[in-house]
């Protein structure tokens, strides 16, 4: 039924196949062609998506599970690994979003790098490839073909980070993302394959979702808890989460459209969404779930902090991507996995569109993102400006967009749910605070107020072009109407997301994921929120809402009214804002603390035991043997007799021999 | 009667051995060289083998000796120069190693003592088949694969042998 | 015939020993080569007396090999020979060093 499911990796991969080998031909001949195949594929996938998306909506829910194997891709004994795809809600609800917000991306993209000549095709490919990977990490239907997704979009956030590689800042920023990546990725990996050991030991030859699943009450809890951290400790480097959410920000080296799909639709969406996928594994340990709660919640307080005093506009987005994220990972470790999906979908609309924003005014400003500079945009790009504020307001959770339902979805979770406490709570809504100032501080420092930029950027200023804009039009649409179909009940909806997920979120009767025990795991959150009456709820909502309002107002008298406010306060809490401004210094902690010893103990190695010891040791072997070598050539005089002689010494010893042998 | 014949016969093999190796001149060397032949074919034919001796005969004075003989004349080779070294410095090292090897040959061949006597190839078989019937049951039943082989060594040669003579 | 067997092995290390002599003494080429002849024709003799004492065909066989070997052996060596004399004018064996270090 959904057998056409691989067209949807295909497509793009089709693309990434056709632009990378015949794109330096095909840009030469005509360089519309290489936009209309790189956005032309993940359109098609969009397509197939949806259409796949709508059939599986008209099944019933605990139908909506289907395991599509294209081909065996290696095997080993018992051992057999498929590619294969599983279409289930999960899955597809982020396969919807991905493909279409990337789509979104992809069409933005051509209006931002039409004038990159030369690396036109290189950049569409890599994108292409990016949601290739992006799309086999949502839709595969086993651990390793998910990794390998995993794997991709890390390479692939190397490639686009670093893709004006001629710069060298922007280099060492992929290659911060890039070995940031690696190093969650490795404990992944021996997440994996803790759980291919030791599912293998009871017989359990595979790590399809569906039969890791069914079969994980076989694993000790303890067992259960360490392979969840370690793949916790995964997406805490693909999500950028506390201790390896380093890479985020510098990864704004990319283009601005890139930095919208690794932050909006695609990468960091990985973390939550593997969560997300692996619930059943979560919800059965209690210490992995709290973990997660409480990286989330610190995350989301720590990137919103440094948010505060960023002047470059894509930094500022970046820190609230880290915020973000740690939300939906604080949503997830209360047991809200769907909160925390619909969060990362609403999200990676606003997000989306706020890079995309912020794309058009760095593309209108020829390339000034230090807010600093900026000023008085509100007329100069109207679309802009407008589809920004939609965003942000969607962003700090605005009464009636988007970001609302989902954010106030998971703060309700935080606080009602077994899990949850009201600490978490509390962290959320004090986030959601600085979120709404910093955001504030971002619209009226760009948009408001007078131009503080020079006088020929100042002629230069413009509106995007159509295709630039009209992305940001669906996508300010989208930003607004997209929380609706996650309304919660106490406000009269129907939450339609969440039973929607229902299905995939823990496992037993009426559940897609059977287990083979028969014994259904009870799910923490699933009950959760209903022994709280809706007037707490309310109250939680009112209280949220002023705090978020408290932040506008402060940004606004900070920013419009009297915008002496900041410097003074810089001036009278120097310490504090110095360390804001630079991260909390945790660039430099890592960089005492990991980089330089490693580095450090690399020299040594590189200078004592591998030259000297190592190389020594070869050397001196080649050294020995040459030698050896000069020694016995000698007897090489060329005479022929010379040879003929010790030939018959030869001979006169095997006589002797046969002699003594014989006779004595 | 025979005893004497074999010892006549042994003692003029050595002689001419040894003027092949003293003679100055290169074709001395090889018409002594030729007359080695011949008296190792009577050896042969002492040993009553009729057929090698016949085959000793052709194959090494005919053939081989032609050879040498022609490519000497070719070569345009008279004296050399060094065949009285041999005598000069006859205390040299290498000659106690010919000694030694010539005594340890000696050893080994007399100790094999006097033989079983089983073969197939008595007196009354040769004289009833012939050598040759024999040998050639031999040839191609047992010896099959090596004459084969020598068949491919002689071919090679030849190519070998066509290939270094021409002319670049 | 058996009984002269030790005479004919005797007289066979003496030539044998001869051939080996010249080999390792002579710097002319052809006699070297006529020296490694007499060697073969030695190692013969003991063959044919072995095939005598022991009345089988194997040694006979056996000296067929070695002067079919002996005439490839002539053919090639002596090939060499000449385009030795054509690239040099000389066949002293201790010219043709070429193989040392």
């Amino acid at each position: 039924m959904f057998d056409y499911v691989w067209l949807i990796p295909f497509l793009p991969l089709v693309g990434v196949l056709v632009n990378g080998l015949f794109g330096r031909r095909i840009e030469k001949a005509n360089k519309s062609i290489i936009h209309w195949i790189g956005c032309g594929s993940v359109g098609l996938a969009f397509l197939v998506t949806f259409i796949i998306f709508i059939q599986m909506l008209r099944l019933e829910p605990d139908k909506r599970l289907y395991d599509y194997t294209w081909f065996t891709w290696m095997e080993s004994g018992n051992f057999i690994v498929t590619v294969g795809y599983l279409i289930d809600p999960i899955s597809m609800f982020m396969c919807m979003f991905v493909t279409g917000v990337g789509f979104l991306i992809h069409i933005y993209s051509i209006g931002y790098m039409w004038h990159d000549e030369g690396t036109y095709f290189r950049y569409f490919t890599y994108l292409n490839l990016f949601m290739f990977c992006m799309i086999n990490l949502v839709l595969a239907d086993n651990f390793l073909l998910m990794f390998l997704g995993w794997e991709g979009v890390g390479l692939c956030s190397y490639l686009l980070i670093a893709f004006w590689f001629g710069n060298k800042e922007f280099a060492i920023a992929g290659k911060k993302a890039f070995i940031t990546n690696r190093i969650g990725d490795f404990f992944f990996a021996i997440g994996m394959l803790l759980l291919i050991v030791n599912l293998g030991k009871h017989g359990m030859w595979s790590i399809k979702y569906t039969d890791v699943f069914a079969h994980v009450s076989l694993l000790s809890p303890d067992l259960i808890t360490l392979i969840c951290i370690l793949f916790f400790l995964g997406c805490t480097a693909k999500s950028a989460q506390i201790p390896l959410y380093v890479w985020l920000p510098d990864a704004m080296a990319g283009p601005t459209p890139v930095s919208a799909l690794i932050h909006a639709a695609t990468m960091v969406t990985a973390g939550v969404y593997f969560v997300a996928r692996c619930n059943i594994l979560y919800t059965m340990s209690p210490l992995a779930m709290q973990a997660v709660a409480i990286v989330g919640a610190l995350t989301a307080f720590f990137a919103a902090t440094i948010a505060l005093t960023h002047n470059d506009i894509k930094k500022v987005l970046a820190y609230s991507t880290v915020s973000q994220l740690g939300y939906m990972f604080m949503g997830l470790g209360v047991g809200a996995f769907a909160a925390g999906l619909f969060h990362v979908l609403t999200h990676s609309f606003f997000k989306a569109l706020l890079f995309m924003c912020a794309g058009c005014v760095i593309h209108g400003m020829s390339g000034e993102q230090d807010m600093r500079y900026m000023g008085g945009l509100r007329k100069k790009m109207p679309v802009t400006f407008y589809t920004m504020v939609i965003a942000t307001l969607a962003l700090i959770g605005f009464p009636g967009f988007s970001g609302f339902f989902s954010k106030d979805e998971i703060l309700w979770m935080a606080f009602s749910s077994p899990n949850g406490n009201i600490m978490l709570w509390l962290i959320g809504v004090l986030t959601a605070a600085m979120t709404a100032f910093y955001m504030f501080r971002l619209i009226f420092m760009t948009f408001f107020n007078e131009c503080r930029a020079s006088e020929e950027v100042r002629k230069h200023i413009h509106e995007a072009p159509k295709s630039m804009t009209i992305p940001l039009i669906i996508l300010a649409f989208l930003s607004v109407v997209g929380g609706y179909i996650g309304i919660p009940k106490a406000l009269g909806g129907s939450n339609i997301v969440e039973h929607y997920l229902k299905p995939v979120i823990g496992l037993g009767d009426g559940k897609l994921f059977q287990d083979a025990t028969g014994t259904a795991i009870t799910h923490g959150a699933e009950a959760a929120g209903h022994h709280f009456s809706h007037m707490i709820e309310y109250t939680l909502m009112a209280i949220t809402t002023i705090i978020v309002f408290a932040g506008i107002f402060l940004a606004y008298t900070m920013y419009m009214k009297k915008r002496t406010i900041p410097e003074k306060l810089a001036e009278k809490h120097s310490l504090f804002y110095r360390l804001l401004l630079n991260k909390w210094y945790i660039d430099e902690l890592y960089e005492w603390n990991v980089i330089k010893p490693l580095h450090t103990f690399s020299v040594f190695m590189w200078k004592i035991a591998d030259v000297i010891i190592i190389d020594g040791l070869v050397n001196k072997t080649a050294q020995f043997f040459m030698w050896c070598g000069s020694m016995l050539r000698h007897i090489q005089t060329g005479y022929v007799q010379r040879y003929a002689i010790t030939l018959v010494a030869g001979t006169v010893v095997i006589v002797m021999y046969y002699i003594f042998s014989l006779y004595i | 009667m025979e005893q004497a014949l074999i010892l006549i016969c042994g003692i003029i093999a050595i002689a001419t051995a040894i003027m092949v190796i003293l003679s100055r001149n290169t074709v001395h060397s090889a018409m002594w060289m030729v007359g080695n032949c011949f008296i190792i074919a009577v050896l042969f034919l002492l040993l009553r083998f009729q057929f090698i001796a016949i085959l000793q005969i052709i194959v090494y004075a005919g053939a081989i000796m032609m050879f040498i003989i022609y490519a000497i004349m070719m070569l345009n080779l008279r004296l050399s120069d060094d065949s009285a070294d041999i005598v000069k410095n006859l205390l040299n090292g290498r000659y106690l190693l010919l000694a030694l090897l010539f005594i340890g040959i000696v050893i080994l061949g007399v100790g094999f003592g006097p033989m079983a006597l089983k073969g197939t190839m008595t007196d009354q078989a040769m004289i009833k088949f012939g050598e040759v019937e024999l040998l050639a049951n031999y040839i191609f039943s047992e010896g099959l694969l090596p004459f084969e082989l020598v068949s491919v060594l002689l071919t090679a040669a030849i190519v070998g042998a066509i290939y270094l003579a021409k002319k670049n | 015939m058996a009984e002269y067997q030790n005479i004919y092995l005797i007289l066979s290390a003496i030539l044998f020993t001869i051939g080996c002599g010249g080999v390792i003494t002579r710097k002319n080429a052809i006699v070297v080569f006529l020296s490694i002849e007499i060697m073969l024709g030695a190692v013969n003799l003991a063959f044919i007396t072995f095939s005598r004492a022991n009345n089988s065909p194997e040694g006979i066989f056996m000296v067929m090999c070695i002067m079919a070997v002996a005439a490839a052996e002539a053919a090639v060596g002596l090939a060499i020979f000449v385009l030795l004399y054509r690239q040099t004018g000389s066949i002293n064996i201790d010219k043709f060093n070429l193989l040392k270090w």
